[in-house]
């Protein structure tokens, strides 16, 4: 068992998520940074669907009941090394702290936290108020259980991972173009595609609203329509939104562009008061750059 | 008239029309039942909502242009007919906004309760949050734009107005519809299976309790 001692700002257990119940209004979850909570399972050897946790900010402070092999990934905090498994003793404490590059790091354990599946997964669904093991984000006496580790444990476990995405902006996202362009007027695209977006306080799992000072596009509504992480989304006062892991399943807003899987990392790092740009890519480059990323974690 | 157009690198939308109609849901779900049944290698799920259908895919087992073949090559099926039973939900019209909607329609409170459930609505969609059940097609005299400021908390089992369009908070989320009412009828568990208490294409009608 691992005892939480304090919670910290919003720290939740994260697997891969619910792909494929987002027909009941059910978000896919997972991390917000995907990247870096594989690259985490994969240094204390896990399984890639094992559970970890995802820290906001402000990282818990745990004390382990057993002796474990833990890795952090993501974000960098004063205290801990990032990128590297390392061992954490019987009855010691473990206590992630600030993070102070990037918004989000993952903390992984040998074996995985094995709160029970809801709905196919061990992630918290949010809105649900499911999974996760306690259907909340952690707080303080919570005890959370650890698994047994896969035998053997997959080969990179216990080393060193030296491929890193940024942790800060300004930002450089890759987009292809929204499934309802038509929504828009005609250089709207380029428009937004030449426009410094800022990352405003209204910004959690679910999405991140984004400000443009000088860009004004006015689309036409639209009949609800499902929406996918990635989606940027404008509403009628020109404002953007861009939806995260834990993002709504349908939305009546029009979709400008949407953010490839390989980017998605950076979005779940970025903080309020970053500067993002959105930089157009085509299938096959969002191909590319996501096998990229996939090989880098084979390794 | 079938419009296919990527969603990012893991999905397809699929669009039937623009329109909230019982017509093009009943395309939408004929496509959708077709599309489950063969269940093509590397779909890993499918989200209708009024005119359209999402399909998200896993690249490393199907391209989007793959899958985009195999959607385009499903010979269109005959347009199914949509279940018949009618479900009823018991509403408490209790709710905070009922006299903002009645004030709306120039109605009586009573007025506006007996037009809510004296209509038959159709599921268009389960979406937004858990379970959240979107219902239409609102008598016009009814429809009321939705709260200038979204309350930050609406209870489970609220009934709201929006628009044409009616509808029921499954769990505790934000939201800016018009509270009319609250049905104790459990609209999400995500240990019962399935889930969801309705689906896209139930018919249903409420009724005062």
């Amino acid at each position: 068992m691992i005892e939480v001692l304090s919670g910290g700002t919003w720290s939740t257990i994260q697997d891969r998520g619910r792909p494929g119940w987002e027909r009941l209004g059910v978000s896919p979850g997972g991390p917000a940074d995907w990247f870096a909570a594989a690259a985490a399972n994969a240094l204390v050897g896990n399984d890639p669907d094992a559970a970890l946790l995802e820290c906001t900010l402000i990282g818990p402070t745990l004390r382990f009941g057993r002796g474990a092999m833990v890795a952090l990934m993501g974000g960098e905090t004063a205290t801990s090394e990032n990128g590297i498994a390392f061992p954490v003793a019987a009855g010691a404490e473990l206590k992630i702290g600030r993070v102070q590059r990037g918004l989000r790091t993952y903390l992984a354990v040998r074996g995985g936290i094995a709160v029970p599946r809801v709905m196919g997964s061990r992630a918290l669904c949010q809105l649900g108020q499911f999974g996760g093991g306690f259907g909340r984000p952690l707080q303080a006496g919570d005890q959370l259980p650890i698994g047994n580790a896969p035998t053997p444990p997959s080969p990179q476990g216990g080393g060193r991972f030296s491929q890193r995405l940024p942790l800060v902006g300004p930002w450089e996202v890759r987009a292809m173009a929204g499934p309802q362009g038509d929504a828009f007027g005609t250089d709207d695209f380029a428009r937004f595609l030449n426009t410094a977006f800022r990352v405003t306080p209204r910004a959690d799992r679910m999405g991140m609203r984004l400000q443009a000072s000088g860009l004004r596009l006015h689309p036409v509504e639209i009949l609800t329509t499902p929406v996918t992480q990635g989606a940027v989304q404008v509403t009628p006062s020109g404002e953007a939104i861009v939806l995260l892991a834990e993002h709504q399943t349908t939305g009546g807003y029009p979709v400008i562009a949407t953010v490839i899987s390989a980017d998605w990392p950076l979005l779940g790092q970025a903080r309020p008061g970053d500067t993002i740009h959105f930089r157009e890519a085509s299938l096959a480059e969002a191909q590319r750059a996501r096998g990229r990323l996939d090989s880098w974690l084979r390794k | 008239m079938r419009r296919i157009v990527p969603a990012g690198d893991r999905a397809l939308l699929i669009v039937f029309g623009d329109t909230m109609s019982p017509e093009t849901l009943a395309d939408v779900l004929t496509f959708e039942a077709a599309l489950r049944r063969v269940k093509p290698h590397g779909l890993i799920g499918t989200v209708p909502a009024y005119a359209s259908l999402l399909c998200t895919y896993d690249p490393d087992v199907i391209s989007g242009p793959a899958l985009e073949r195999q959607l385009r090559a499903l010979a269109a099926p005959q347009r199914k007919r949509l279940p018949q039973a009618v479900h009823e939900v018991p509403v408490r019209y209790e709710g905070p906004d009922l006299a903002r909607v009645a004030q709306h329609a120039g109605l009586s409170v009573a007025d506006v309760v007996s037009t809510h459930a004296a209509t038959e609505y159709l599921v268009y969609a389960i979406g937004f949050a858990p379970g959240f059940t979107y219902c239409g097609i609102l008598p016009e005299v009814l429809a009321t734009p939705r709260l200038p400021s979204p309350r930050t908390r609406v209870e489970p089992g609220s009934v709201g107005i929006a628009g044409r369009q009616t509808g029921m908070y499954a769990v505790a989320s934000p939201g800016g519809w018009n509270i009319i009412g609250r049905t104790d009828t459990v609209l999400f568990d995500p240990r019962r299976r399935p889930p969801a208490r309705f689906r896209p294409g139930d018919r249903l009608r409420f009724v005062p309790a």
